[in-house]
């Protein structure tokens, strides 16, 4: 059963999703703060986090940081705040979601389970290497290299990266990198633009100045050599 | 009416007091020029008529002098004409010329007959004349008739040139007060832009005081009058997002726990059930209400435009609403600068508009003529009521349709929400009669090429 970590301050609120969860055959753990919810984590890595971001004492965004720092587990925000500065900043910090209270469970299990897809595509045999110039991918092997040294990416971020790289100077659009990396069919396009953001940080030498991960105004994003 | 404009005011006063100014310039300096043509003209004659009078008069001091002949002898030119009295008798160069005798005025017969020379100006058949006597003896009187006709040209040549430089300093006066008027009216132009920023929801936009020393004041209350304005709208905005998020808490509460209730329905007794279903779609209309709300709330702001896909946008959402995709109508280029998510809102509102009161969608349309795009959806349903239509697109104003065929799920707010997003690009939102029956909803949205 795949286990969920839910870090919400709000004692209503967790026992309803825990119960929700439950009944969608999630294994659920509730952390009532972050520093409960980083220990539990170290102790049994769940397989998904979700993480509210007004948290008292260490809030959201700094505990998906310290989460960040040493696993790549699939991070999920679930706020009520829907500001674009929050949601930047939370998917900056690197969440792979963020989601708007209040969310029905059907769309959240849908979610989780796209996240897990996202994860299992990884453990496939055959290691291919995809080359743009200096930048190289495997995707069966969920390694990145830049002038061979490796990357530490995300899952999501390596699923975005994946997803550009097998269309070589092929451009997507926003709508259609959400559908294949996300799964989603209506979703906000600022996950694309953050993660596109997040990835440039680690795989090009500018990021204000990409060679790889290029914009195509009014179109989409490509990658090209 | 409406009252002329600051512009056109300017103009016409600056025209009108040019116009009044080379009008009395012209008059002026009109009479100037007449009178010392005339004066001069009249010296010249009266000079002209004694030297002639001399010739006469020493013609006359002969022996039974032959005064047609003496008459013959002088050289009047062409203008003058001579005739003389003599005892009574009027005689003149030739025949023709005696007809002339009838036109000197009797004032001047008498005061010559007083002895005294004389000049007067009348008009011989339409032409000024000027008539001058000059007495040669007690019974014999020398007149002289001298046509004006050159004179009088010059000076209709003169009063036309006066008018016509009248008329266009009045002209050149327009153009300057066109001109003022505009550099006058300059820094206006920078408030109304700012002001139109402002609607259109760039609430940063202020006006620089020190720009224009004249306009100090204006702009520094302007500036305060938008400061205000923008701090009464964020405290709005403030308070809809803390409403929204004490409102979105306990909502995650309600939702989670719903679902718990719904999956476990059949191991309920059946007024358990039925309650179980009623808090769970409940719960999801007011999902869908806080939603729409908070959607609303936020609508006035700035649309935040960049390229964007409108026909990819459309079949995304025709999929997502089960329509099929063929539906979808692009004329223009599809590649529209617009918020994509504001205008994917638009489609699905209208969408499901349709689909819940109007039959379902025939049509989608999206059209780019000159930088503006429009979005039309047709339905197949009864259309609109004439009276309905004014009002349809306001906050929980639900139509007809939507009253007999209500089924629960509408929030009453998603053409508020269609129009205010309209509003947002610069456009507007309007239902008409589709032909051939049902509604046809249409968005216009301003500025879509860049």
């Amino acid at each position: 059963m795949p286990a969920v970590l839910v870090i919400e301050d709000d004692d209503r609120i967790r026992t309803s999703l825990l119960l929700a969860l439950e009944d969608e055959g999630y294994t659920a753990i509730g952390a009532a703060n972050a520093e409960e919810g980083l220990s539990e984590q170290q102790r049994r890595p769940a397989d998904t986090v979700l993480v509210d971001l007004m948290l008292p004492g260490i809030d959201g965004f700094e505990c998906i940081r310290q989460l960040r720092r040493t696993q790549d587990v699939p991070i999920v925000v679930i706020s009520a705040r829907d500001d674009t500065h929050d949601i930047v900043a939370a998917l900056e910090a690197g969440a792979d979601d963020y989601l708007v209270k209040p969310v029905a469970v059907k769309e959240l299990t849908a979610r989780l389970r796209a996240l897990r897809r996202r994860g299992r595509m990884l453990a496939n045999d055959g290691v291919r290497t995809l080359r743009f110039g200096d930048l190289e991918i495997r995707p069966e092997a969920g390694e990145v290299r830049l002038g061979g040294q490796e990357v530490a990416v995300t899952r999501t971020e390596f699923q975005l990266l994946c997803e550009l790289a097998e269309h070589p100077g092929q451009v997507l659009s926003r709508p259609q990198l959400l559908q294949r990396v996300w799964q989603y069919d209506v979703g906000d396009e600022r996950l694309v633009d953050v993660h596109v953001g997040r990835l440039r940080h680690k795989i090009e030498f500018e990021p204000g100045a990409p060679r790889h991960l290029v914009t195509v105004r009014g179109l989409g994003y490509k990658l090209q050599p | 009416m409406r009252a002329p404009g600051l512009r056109a005011r300017v103009t016409t006063g600056f025209a009108a007091g040019a116009l009044c100014l080379s009008a009395v310039m012209a008059v002026v300096s009109y009479q100037i020029t007449r009178q010392s043509l005339l004066a001069e003209r009249e010296e010249t004659a009266v000079r002209a008529a004694y030297y002639d009078a001399a010739i006469v008069r020493a013609g006359m001091s002969a022996r039974d002098p032959d005064i047609a002949d003496i008459l013959s002898t002088i050289d009047t030119g062409e203008s003058r004409r001579a005739v003389m009295q003599h005892q009574q008798i009027w005689y003149a160069r030739n025949a023709d010329s005696t007809g002339i005798s009838a036109a000197v005025p009797e004032t001047l017969q008498r005061r010559a007959g007083e002895g005294h020379s004389a000049t007067q100006r009348i008009r011989v058949d339409g032409t000024p004349t000027m008539v001058i006597a000059i007495p040669l003896s007690a019974e014999t009187v020398y007149y002289e008739v001298d046509s004006l006709a050159e004179l009088d040209r010059t000076l209709r040549l003169v009063a036309l040139v006066l008018a016509v430089v009248a008329l266009g300093t009045a002209l050149v006066g327009a153009a300057l007060g066109r001109y003022a008027g505009r550099y006058v009216l300059r820094p206006l132009d920078r408030v109304e832009r700012a002001a139109r920023d402002i609607s259109a929801g760039r609430t940063g936009s202020r006006l620089d005081p020190a720009a224009e020393p004249d306009l100090a004041d204006l702009a520094s209350s302007f500036n305060h009058m938008v400061d205000e304005l923008s701090a009464r709208v964020e405290k709005d905005r403030r308070f809809a997002a803390d409403v929204s998020h004490e409102l979105r808490s306990p909502l995650q509460t309600l939702a989670a726990a719903a679902s718990v209730l719904d999956r476990r329905r059949d191991k309920l007794d059946e007024r358990s059930a039925m309650a179980a279903q009623l808090v769970t779609d409940e719960v999801e209309r007011f999902q869908r209400l806080v939603e729409d709300l908070l959607v609303l709330s936020r609508a006035q702001r700035a649309a935040e435009r960049r390229l964007a896909d409108v026909r990819e946008l459309a079949v995304k959402v025709c999929r997502r609403c089960r329509v099929d995709e063929d539906r979808v109508e692009m004329q223009g280029e599809p590649a529209w600068s617009v918020d994509a998510r504001r205008v994917e809102q638009i489609l699905t509102n209208l969408i499901e508009n349709a689909q819940a009161y109007g039959g379902g969608v025939t049509a989608v349309r999206l059209v780019l003529v000159d930088g503006r795009g429009r979005i039309e959806v047709d339905d197949d349903g009864p259309g609109v009521a004439a009276d309905d239509k004014p009002a349809i697109f306001d906050r929980f104003v639900r139509g007809r349709a939507a009253h007999a065929r209500a089924d629960g799920r509408g929030t009453g707010l998603g053409l508020a929400i269609v129009a205010q997003h309209a509003a947002a690009h610069g456009g507007s939102a309007t239902v008409l009669d589709r032909p051939g029956g049902g509604a046809r909803f249409r968005v216009e949205l301003g500025g879509c090429r860049p």
